[in-house]
């Protein structure tokens, strides 16, 4: 619905992918909330695949526009787990 | 640059296992002196992630997987501590005390008395401690009661990731010997999710708590409420469900037994007359009689009605519904309260 064309999408994804079989996880915890200014590299979330925590780190600098997936919730890896505005 | 990082350290929030670590990381980096041993502390990073990461940026000399003797590892912290180190020793779980009681009760905290104060002991023993998540009799104590009354050891227990953070700043800069014990439950791990609560805005910088100082996690006026770590969170939800039917409650998170802040419990007695305790710790010779009486000895004629909320004098089962029978939960806290009126 809105532009989402300044949007960067925060992924479930990473190296760590081809070392699980589950396509599965669950979102553990989140260390920033809607609104929160980032910066690139910043620990935003903590996932669990397979019994093992993984952190999801901010792909870019910005504000967290939408968190898409919340604690508990589960995703499938490739997931959009939120978006940061950029700029 | 210098404006802008208070403003994302507020925003920025934590689990109670990452403020420990953030701590501990931090006086690390500053004192070559300080390092961390116990089980699974290294390549697991603690099997509830007190050490989370600490490995792979300093590395298996002083982040330290030890054998399976507690009497051996905390009798060997100790020893480094007496010779000026900065010991962390983890008690995996905290019911494993007994195998090195001598450790703990006879040297760690008395050689710094028995030796004339020629030497000191400043190491920190963390302590995985708390139930609800069935484990049964074990390896679901707090034993709060059982550390807190031996003389020379001071006694921490964080309810929330900011003064798990601050708390542990001061436990591995405090020159005697200190117990930090961690609720698992507010941990904020995957497997054993947390309340609300424990996961706070926590500052990047380094700062320390106080010890003796409690802390009045939410203000009332008709009851005080007087607990610690799990039971901060279930009292405050408890005073929650007590304002919707006009009961005003203060809850009073004490953050350390020793030293033990009377002063702000007694201070709130004054205030609202109403006394409830609440522990996971066994009923009798505990936490709940020892806040009691010493209440009672500073402001006797202003308490008019006392509770304590606190496990019954049994091993705790592992059967989860008897389990949540005998732990303490908000609707147990709410009751206690509401008896009182």
């Amino acid at each position: 619905m809105s532009d989402t064309t300044d949007r960067v999408a925060v992924t479930a994804d990473g190296e760590w992918t081809a070392d699980v079989d589950e396509e599965e996880g669950i979102v553990v915890n989140w260390f920033a909330s809607e609104g929160a200014s980032v910066s690139e590299g910043d620990t935003l979330c903590e996932i669990q695949v397979e019994k093992v925590s993984i952190d999801i780190l901010a792909p870019t600098d910005g504000t967290i526009a939408e968190i898409a997936r919340r604690e508990d919730d589960e995703f499938t890896i490739g997931d959009t787990l939120a978006w940061i505005e950029s700029g | 640059m210098a404006q802008q990082e208070p403003q994302r350290t507020i925003e920025r929030e934590l689990t109670m296992s990452r403020a420990m670590v953030e701590a501990i990381g931090h006086e690390m980096r500053e004192n070559d002196d300080v390092f961390y041993m116990g089980e699974d502390v290294a390549d697991y990073g603690g099997i509830f992630d007190s050490t989370e990461g600490l490995l792979d940026e300093f590395g298996y000399d002083r982040i330290m997987d030890v054998p399976i003797s507690e009497t051996a590892y905390l009798g060997a912290a100790v020893g480094a501590a007496q010779s000026g180190m900065r010991p962390i020793a983890e008690l995996m779980f905290v019911d494993f005390f007994g195998v090195a009681m001598d450790q703990i009760y006879n040297q760690m905290a008395k050689n710094t008395y028995m030796s004339g104060g020629s030497v000191n002991v400043p190491m920190v023993l963390t302590a995985a401690v708390g139930g609800t998540y069935n484990d049964a009799a074990q390896h679901s104590q707090t034993l709060y009661g059982t550390f807190a009354h031996l003389p020379g050891m001071k006694v921490v227990v964080p309810s929330t990731a900011y003064d798990a953070k601050g708390l542990m700043h001061n436990a591995i800069r405090d020159d005697d010997p200190v117990v930090y014990m961690f609720h698992k439950r507010l941990m904020g791990i995957g497997w054993m999710p947390a309340p609300t609560g424990p996961k706070t805005p926590v500052p990047e910088d380094d700062y320390t708590i106080p010890f003796g100082s409690a802390d009045v996690k939410r203000e009332g006026s008709d009851v005080t409420i007087v607990t610690l770590g799990l039971h901060v969170h279930r009292a405050l939800e408890a005073a929650e469900s007590l304002a919707e039917d006009g009961i005003s409650a203060e809850v009073i998170d004490l953050r350390t037994l020793v030293p033990l802040d009377t002063e702000t419990v007694v201070d709130s007695v004054r205030t609202t007359g109403s006394l409830v305790v609440v522990d996971e710790d066994y009923r009798s010779f505990g936490v709940t009689g020892e806040i009691v009486a010493s209440v009672a000895d500073e402001a006797l004629d202003d308490l008019d009605a006392v509770e304590r909320v606190a496990l019954p004098d049994v091993p705790i089962p592992y059967a989860r519904p008897m389990e949540d029978e005998v732990i303490p939960d908000t609707d147990d806290i709410e009751t206690a309260v509401q008896e009182l009126e």
